[in-house]
């Protein structure tokens, strides 16, 4: 099943999967400008921060029988930061590519913070749209690297004596 | 059991390696020492349900190739989520596929034969059990209703006295059972609130002459 969550438009209602997906690409400076200040001075971690090999599965085409591309290197962790209620604590957890413990907390953060619904909205503009742009400025240079490598192929017209080779060649 | 829901969940040690490996110590001190009690220090935020020595001895042990059987009162629970957390440990329905079971205080304990034995060839693959009970005592002094057992066996200079209450009245029969199998058979840790005690196949059980 192919998931493209980095084209995202932003649709009215966000599940926490749609923001965890974002979260886990966000870049370490937007993080740390949007809930830097959010930093629990002593955080409660469930788990705390560690870095690990996950196996990456691929389809070839997205259709053929799995296989294993390879190991990548994640950072992995969750914890608590206190709620609204002082009995509901809301747990945030967050996933992201290399061995950044620092982002990979901030992530934690940001998602504990997106669940509640009353700091969405702020969140949404001084995060999560900044990180969208973000991806979608690195997809679209992405993009323009590999069009500069494209080579069109010309079929040149040769001359023939038939007729109907012509036809078929212009 | 909802494994989902982590609002309710406690961390686990402070530092993994360092608790795990204190927890891990009492364990090797409880298997040598068949029959004392040894009280578990740890600083991990254990579940509600279940004891709290048992809770950090499968902490320590688990990692996410082993297998574990809970006990209908504690699969239901905040233990079970706990646990899958944070060791990765799967949770499997029969008795027989584990490699570690964990019976809460008040639910029936499976029959010791139930569970995996190992085979000649390889004695280690057998079931470890954790077992919790309402009151251990390692003297030998008589508490109402428990049965004052002596141990004997590697370990064990001459005689070891334990009161425990809560088993099953057939249990010194599966034991013994258990013990004539060696060297397949289950090992067990029996486990008050803070204690742990360990039982290793090799230990036999007598009811001792007090009672």
């Amino acid at each position: 099943m192919f998931h493209a969550f980095d084209n995202h438009d932003p649709a009215p209602t966000m599940v926490r999967a749609d923001w965890m997906a974002l979260l886990s690409q966000a870049p370490l400076d937007l993080l740390e400008s949007a809930v830097g200040a959010h930093w629990p001075a002593k955080p409660h971690w469930l788990r705390a921060p560690e870095t690990g090999l996950m196996m990456v599965q691929g389809r070839a085409g997205s259709t053929g029988e799995r296989f294993n591309l390879g190991e990548v290197t994640v950072s992995r962790c969750a914890l608590r930061l206190p709620g609204a209620q002082a009995n509901n604590a809301v747990v945030g957890v967050a996933y992201a590519l290399g061995r950044s413990h620092r982002q990979v907390g901030l992530a934690a953060v940001a998602d504990a913070l997106l669940q509640d619904s009353a700091q969405q909205d702020l969140l949404e503009q001084t995060l999560l749209s900044p990180v969208r742009q973000h991806l979608a400025l690195l997809r679209s240079q992405r993009e323009q690297r590999a069009q500069s490598t494209k080579v069109e192929f010309f079929t040149v017209a040769r001359e023939s004596s038939s007729m109907d080779d012509e036809g078929e060649a212009s | 059991m909802s494994s989902h829901d982590l609002s309710n969940l406690g961390a686990g040690f402070t530092h993994e390696a360092f608790g795990s490996q204190a927890v891990f110590r009492v364990a090797l001190e409880a298997l040598s020492h068949p029959g004392r009690c040894i009280t578990v220090r740890h600083d991990a935020e254990v579940p509600q349900t279940g004891h709290p020595a048992s809770a950090a001895l499968l902490l320590a042990l688990l990692d996410s190739d082993s297998t574990l059987w809970l006990s209908p009162s504690l699969a239901n629970s905040d233990a079970a989520a706990w646990l899958r957390f944070h060791t990765g440990c799967q949770l499997v329905t029969h008795a027989d596929q584990a490699m570690f079971a964990w019976v809460a205080a008040g639910d029936a304990m499976p029959a010791l034969a139930s569970f995996s034995q190992g085979s000649d060839n390889a004695p280690d693959q057998s079931a470890t059990c954790v077992l919790d009970l309402p009151l251990l005592d390692a003297k030998a002094g008589s508490e109402s209703g428990a049965a004052q057992w002596a141990l004997r066996g590697p370990g064990i200079q001459d005689v070891n006295h334990l009161s425990v209450d809560g088993l099953a009245l057939n249990f010194l029969a599966q034991w013994t059972a258990n013990h004539a199998s060696f060297p397949r058979g289950v090992d067990l840790f029996l486990a008050s609130a803070q204690q742990l005690v360990g039982l290793p196949r090799t230990t036999s059980i007598q009811l001792s002459g007090g009672l």
